[in-house]
C-alpha cells in the first residue's frame, strides 16, 4: 500500500526519522552517515524562535500554478505570506508566459463561531462561489490549523463536492502544528497531485493509424525528462539545467511550479524523472516510479562545479551518453575554472558560514570551497538520511573540523556562533541574513528566484556577486556600528547549544 | 464582496498585527505563544507588503515563539509557555515581554495570563494579550496592544499635564507609511505648541509610553484603528479622546489643526496663525508646478482603493487639494455597518463639491466590476465621454485593474510591493506634497 492511498500524507519526523535539534560538526555527521545505526534522536530546545510551517513552502508551490484558485481554509492571517510569494509569481508568469500575472489566494477566514460550529458548510460554499466566480481548473483547498484542531474534513467536503463543481478540487493537508519539519510542504502537495491530476483529461494523442507521428512521439518520449522544480529554482537556472540537458540531447519538461494542472500528466510519460534536491522530491519520485514506471535520480544538487558534473554523469549514464558527458563537462570546467581565476585572489582563505535547508546549504558549502572559500560553520535547517554523502564529501575537504547546527532557524544560536567565529561571508536563506548583517560581518542571500545559483552558470553568478558584496560591505558595516542585536550579554556567554535538549530541565552551561 | 471568502485579504490576522505592532514599540520584545509558522508568516507578509521593511530590534524570525506542536494541543502550552518565558527572559534583552496567542493556544484553551502573572509577580516587566487569529485581522490585533498596554503597563493615578496628548491609529507595518505618517501628523500637533506621544516612531521611549496617562486628550487619526484602546483608554485613566481622520494634505491638515485646538481650548487666533503660515508655505512650494499642471494636463479621473483610513484620506486630498476627480472610492476593509457610516460620512460634504462613490469590498478582482458599474465601458460609439486620463491609486495589487484601464498606479495601502518605504509619510501639508510629487512622477515617468 502506497501512502498516497491514505488522505493524509505521513509527516517527515515519522517517515525520515527527520531532526531539527541536534549539534554536531561536519566529520561527526560524515561518520554518523557511514555507519549503519546513523539516525539521530531528534533533540527539544527549551528556548525557540519562530520559523515557517510546512504551509508556506507548500504556497510557494501552489500559488505559480497556472489557472489554480488556492482557497485556505483556516484563520485569516493564514496564507498573507503570498504577499511576498506573488512577486515571485509575478516575475515567474512574465519569464515563461510572457505576462506578469497575480496569483488568486483566498481564505475562509474561520471566526469564534466556526471554531465552536465547525468550518465545512462555509468551506462548501466558498467552493462553489469560487468554482462560479474564477472558472479556475483547479481550487487546492489548503487546511490551516484550525481545521486541523476542530476537525473539519476537507477531504470529504471535495469529495461531496466534486461532483457540483468544474474545477477539479485538490485538498491539501498544512496544518502547522502536527509537524516541525517544514519539508513535509513538499509531500502535502506532491500528494494531492499524485492523488487528483495524474489521470488523463483531454490530451489529444496521435491515431494509432499515423504510425510516423506515433513513433516520433515515442522518440521523443523515449528523451523526455522530468526536471523536478518546487520553486527552489528561478527561470534562469532552469534554463542553465536545460541548456545542459539539451547538451546531451534531452527533451526537458519541467515539474510542478508554474506547469499547468491539465499538464501534469505528462510527468508519467517521461523516460525519467530528476531531482535537484532530494529533501523536495523523494516522496513524489517514489510514487512516479512505483506507480508509472518512470524511474527516478534523485541524488547530487546541481549546485557548485563537482556536484554539477556529478549530477549531469547520473542523467547520461541512465540514456548511454556517457562519453557524450564527459566531453561536455571537461568543456564547461575548462571555462569555468578560468573565468573564475579572477575572482580567485579575493576569495582565497577567506571564511564562511551558511546557512539553508540542509541540502542547499552542504551543497552551497561545497561550491564555496570550490573557489576558494573555507567553510567554518553550516546550519541545515533539518537533517535527514539523504544528506549523509553531502556530509561526506565536505569532510573529505575540510581544513578543521567546523561545528554543524541542525536548527530551524534559531537565529540566537547563530548570533552566539557567530559572535565566536567571526566569519568574513555569511550566506543565509530569506530572512535569514539579517543577524549576520546586524554584526557586521558581508552577507549574501542563499535563495532567490531571480538570482542563478544553479549549474556551472550559476557558479560563476555566485562568484561574481560575492565578489561584488566582499569589495564594499559598508552597508552591513554602518548597520553593525549603529544597531545592536536583541540578545543579553549573558547570552552570549553561554554556550551556543545550551538550550537543546532543555525541555523541563536547568539550563545546561 | 463574497459572503463565503476574502479574496487576497489585505490584513493578517490579529495576532499578526499585534505581533508587529509590539515590534514597533521601542525595546519590546514580542513572545508569540503560537504554531511556529506564524511568525514566518508575518515576516513573508511584511516583505511583500510593507514597502520592503520587515522586523526591527526584534521582529521577523527573531521573535520568540512557544512553537507549539501536537504534544502541547494533547496535552496543554502552558508549561511550554512558562519554559519559553523563562528563558525569553535570559536569551533576550528587553524593557518590556508581550506574550500574544495565535490560534492553537486559544483552541485548547491555554490561560496564558496565569503564566503571564506569575512572572509579574517576579519582577518581570511582563504583559499579554490574547490576540488568536480566529478572533480578528490585523488591524484588531493593533488594537488589542493597546489595549493591553494602556491596562497594564501604564502608570496609573497620573496627574493630567497641560499641552500633552497621546496620537494612535496608524497601523506599524500594516500602513507601510506608518513612520512618516505619525510623525507628520505630530509636527501639526506640535505646530500648536502641544507635546505629543507617539510610541512608534524612533524618538519614543518605553518610559514616554508608560507615562501616557499624563495625557490630556488622546488623538485618534483613524475611524476604526485604534478605537477600543481609545475608549478603554479614558475609562482607565480619564483621558479624554477625540477621533479625526488621516490628515493628508493642506485641507484635512487645517480640519485637523482646528478640531484639536478648539477641544484643547487653544486661542483661535494661534489656530488660525498656524494654519496661514502652513498653508502659505505649501502653496509657495506648489506654485512652480503651474505651467507644467496646464501644459502637460495633468488633471486626472481617479479610482482609489484603500484600508479605512487611505481610501476616505486620499479621496479628500485628490478631490479637494489636488482637483482630480476621484469618481470611485473602495475601501477594502471589513468594516461594521456602523463603521461604514463613519467613513461615508468623512467623504459625504468635500469641500470642492466633487462626489465620489464609496463601495465597501475586500476582493481585488471585483473593483473593476465597480468601475464598469459606475461608468460604463464604451460599446462602441462614436462619441463616447471615457474614464479617461485616469489614475490608479491603491496596493500593488491594483496593478492589473491600472493596466486594465490603460491608467498610472502608485501604491500607498498595504500591500505595497513595488516601492521602498522608509520614513516617507503622506500626513499633514508637507505629506500633501509628498502625495502630489509621487502620483505626479507616476504619470510622467514616460516622459
Amino acid at each position: 500500500m502506497s501512502y498516497l492511498d491514505n488522505k493524509i500524507p505521513p509527516k517527515r519526523e515519522d517517515r525520515l526519522q527527520a531532526v531539527i535539534a541536534h549539534s554536531d560538526s561536519i566529520c561527526g555527521l560524515a561518520k554518523k552517515g557511514k555507519s549503519k545505526s546513523c539516525l539521530i534522536d531528534d533533540g527539544e530546545r527549551g528556548f525557540t524562535q519562530g520559523s515557517i510551517c510546512l504551509l508556506l513552502p507548500a504556497l510557494a508551490m501552489l500559488n505559480t500554478l497556472p489557472d489554480n484558485v488556492v482557497l485556505l481554509h483556516s484563520a485569516l492571517g493564514c496564507g498573507s505570506c503570498t504577499h511576498s510569494q506573488n512577486a515571485n509569481v509575478r516575475i515567474g508568469s512574465n519569464a515563461r508566459q510572457g505576462k506578469a500575472k497575480d496569483g488568486i489566494w483566498l481564505s475562509t477566514s474561520l471566526d469564534e463561531s466556526d471554531v465552536i460550529n465547525g468550518g465545512e458548510t462555509k468551506l462548501e460554499r466558498a467552493i462553489i462561489e469560487a468554482d462560479r466566480r474564477y472558472r479556475p481548473a483547479t481550487i487546492t483547498i489548503v487546511a490551516g490549523c484550525v481545521p486541523g484542531i476542530i476537525g473539519d474534513d476537507i477531504d470529504g467536503v471535495a469529495q461531496n463536492l466534486q461532483s457540483q463543481v468544474s474545477a477539479r478540487l485538490l485538498p491539501v493537508h498544512c496544518e502547522g502544528f502536527k509537524t516541525k519539519i517544514w519539508a513535509t510542504a513538499y509531500d502535502a502537495v506532491y500528494h494531492t497531485i499524485g492523488r487528483n491530476l495524474l489521470v488523463e483529461r483531454g490530451v489529444s494523442d496521435p491515431k494509432p493509424e499515423d504510425e510516423l507521428k506515433v513513433l516520433q512521439e515515442q522518440e521523443r518520449l523515449n528523451r523526455t525528462v522530468n526536471l523536478m522544480n518546487v520553486s527552489s529554482m528561478g527561470r534562469i537556472d532552469e534554463q542553465e539545467l536545460e541548456r545542459l540537458l539539451t547538451g546531451i540531447d534531452l527533451d526537458v519538461n519541467v515539474f510542478p511550479v508554474f506547469s499547468h494542472p491539465d499538464s501534469f500528466i505528462k510527468a508519467t510519460r517521461a523516460a525519467l524523472s530528476i531531482s535537484t534536491c532530494p529533501t523536495h522530491d523523494d516522496y513524489f519520485l517514489g510514487y512516479l516510479q512505483e506507480r508509472f514506471n518512470v524511474p527516478a535520480i534523485i541524488r547530487h544538487m546541481p549546485i557548485g562545479i563537482s556536484n554539477t558534473s556529478l549530477w549531469l554523469r547520473d542523467v547520461a549514464a541512465v540514456f548511454g551518453a556517457e562519453e557524450q558527458v564527459e566531453r561536455l563537462i571537461a568543456a564547461e570546467e575548462a571555462e569555468l575554472h578560468g573565468a573564475l581565476e579572477e575572482f580567485r585572489p579575493t576569495f582565497s582563505g577567506k571564511t564562511v558560514f551558511v546557512s539553508a535547508g540542509e541540502f542547499r546549504a552542504l551543497a552551497t558549502a561545497k561550491l564555496l570551497q570550490e573557489i576558494g572559500f573555507e567553510v567554518v560553520g553550516i546550519r541545515s535547517f533539518h537533517h535527514d538520511e539523504f544528506a549523509n554523502s553531502e556530509y561526506e564529501k565536505l569532510a573529505a575537504d575540510a581544513k578543521s573540523d567546523y561545528v554543524v547546527d541542525i536548527a530551524n532557524v534559531q537565529p540566537f544560536e547563530e548570533a552566539n556562533l557567530l559572535k565566536r567565529l567571526k566569519p568574513d561571508l555569511f550566506l543565509g536563506h530569506a530572512n535569514g541574513n539579517m543577524t549576520a548583517a546586524k554584526l557586521g560581518i558581508p552577507t549574501h542571500v542563499i535563495y532567490n528566484t531571480g538570482l542563478a545559483y544553479i549549474g556551472y552558470r550559476g557558479v560563476y553568478e555566485i562568484a561574481r556577486r560575492l565578489y561584488r558584496q566582499l569589495k564594499n560591505p559598508a552597508y552591513n558595516r554602518n548597520l553593525a556600528e549603529n544597531i545592536r542585536l536583541p540578545y543579553s550579554e549573558e547570552w552570549y556567554k553561554t554556550e551556543p547549544f545550551a538550550y537543546i535538549n532543555t525541555r523541563g530541565r536547568a539550563v545546561n552551561e | 464582496m463574497s459572503e463565503h471568502f476574502v479574496e487576497r485579504a489585505r490584513y493578517l490576522c490579529s495576532l499578526g498585527g499585534a505581533a508587529a505592532t509590539i515590534t514597533a514599540l521601542p525595546g519590546a520584545i514580542p513572545i508569540l505563544h503560537s504554531a511556529s509558522g506564524c511568525a514566518g508568516n508575518f515576516a513573508w507578509t511584511q516583505n511583500g507588503g510593507s514597502g520592503l521593511q520587515v522586523g526591527g530590534y526584534c521582529g521577523s524570525l527573531t521573535v520568540p515563539c512557544s512553537n507549539m506542536q501536537e504534544s502541547e494541543v494533547v496535552f496543554g502550552g502552558e508549561e511550554r509557555l512558562r519554559e519559553q518565558i523563562s528563558n525569553t527572559v535570559k536569551v533576550m534583552d528587553g524593557d518590556l515581554y508581550f506574550v500574544v496567542t495565535g490560534c492553537v493556544p486559544e483552541m485548547i484553551g491555554d490561560d496564558i495570563f496565569a503564566v503571564v502573572n506569575d512572572f509579574c509577580d517576579e519582577g518581570v516587566p511582563i504583559i499579554g494579550a490574547s490576540t488568536g487569529g480566529f478572533r480578528g485581522n490585523s488591524y484588531w490585533g493593533y488594537d488589542l496592544v493597546l489595549q493591553a498596554l494602556f491596562k497594564d503597563y501604564l502608570e496609573k493615578g497620573l496627574p493630567k499635564v497641560k499641552g500633552k496628548v497621546n496620537l494612535w491609529g496608524v497601523v506599524p507595518y500594516m500602513d507601510p507609511f506608518w513612520r512618516g505618517n505619525l510623525t507628520g501628523a505630530r509636527r501639526l500637533l506640535e505646530l500648536l505648541g502641544l507635546e505629543v506621544n507617539t510610541f512608534f516612531t524612533p524618538d519614543s521611549t518605553l518610559e514616554s509610553v508608560k507615562k501616557a496617562g499624563e495625557a490630556e486628550l488622546n488623538v485618534v487619526i483613524s475611524d476604526i484603528y485604534g478605537q477600543g484602546g481609545a475608549r478603554l483608554f479614558e475609562e482607565r485613566h480619564g483621558t479624554p479622546f477625540l477621533t479625526q481622520p488621516l490628515p493628508v494634505g493642506p485641507s484635512a491638515s487645517s480640519e485637523f489643526l482646528h478640531a484639536v485646538g478648539t477641544q484643547l481650548s487653544l486661542p483661535e487666533s494661534l489656530i488660525e496663525q498656524v494654519i496661514d503660515g502652513e498653508k502659505q508655505r505649501y502653496y509657495k512650494i506648489l506654485e512652480p508646478l503651474t505651467d507644467c499642471w496646464n501644459d502637460l494636463d495633468l488633471q486626472r479621473y481617479a479610482v482609489v482603493v484603500g484600508d479605512g483610513n487611505y481610501a476616505p484620506a486620499l479621496t479628500r486630498f485628490l478631490a479637494d487639494d489636488l482637483g482630480w476627480l476621484p469618481e470611485l472610492t473602495v475601501c477594502t476593509d471589513q468594516v461594521r455597518e456602523d463603521e461604514q457610516q463613519l467613513l461615508a460620512n468623512r467623504v459625504a460634504r468635500l469641500s470642492s463639491g466633487f462626489t465620489t462613490n464609496l463601495v465597501f469590498e475586500t476582493d481585488t478582482s471585483e473593483v473593476v466590476n465597480h468601475l464598469n458599474r459606475h461608468w460604463p465601458r464604451s460599446r462602441g460609439q462614436k462619441y463616447y465621454n471615457a474614464f479617461s486620463p485616469a489614475f490608479v491609486v491603491g496596493s500593488s495589487l491594483e496593478r492589473e485593474l491600472a493596466s486594465s484601464i490603460g491608467a498610472p498606479h502608485l501604491s500607498v495601502t498595504f500591500p505595497v510591493t513595488n516601492r521602498a518605504v522608509l520614513d516617507r509619510g503622506y500626513t499633514g501639508f508637507d505629506g500633501g506634497l509628498r502625495l502630489t510629487e509621487d502620483l505626479l512622477s507616476a504619470v510622467i515617468a514616460a516622459r
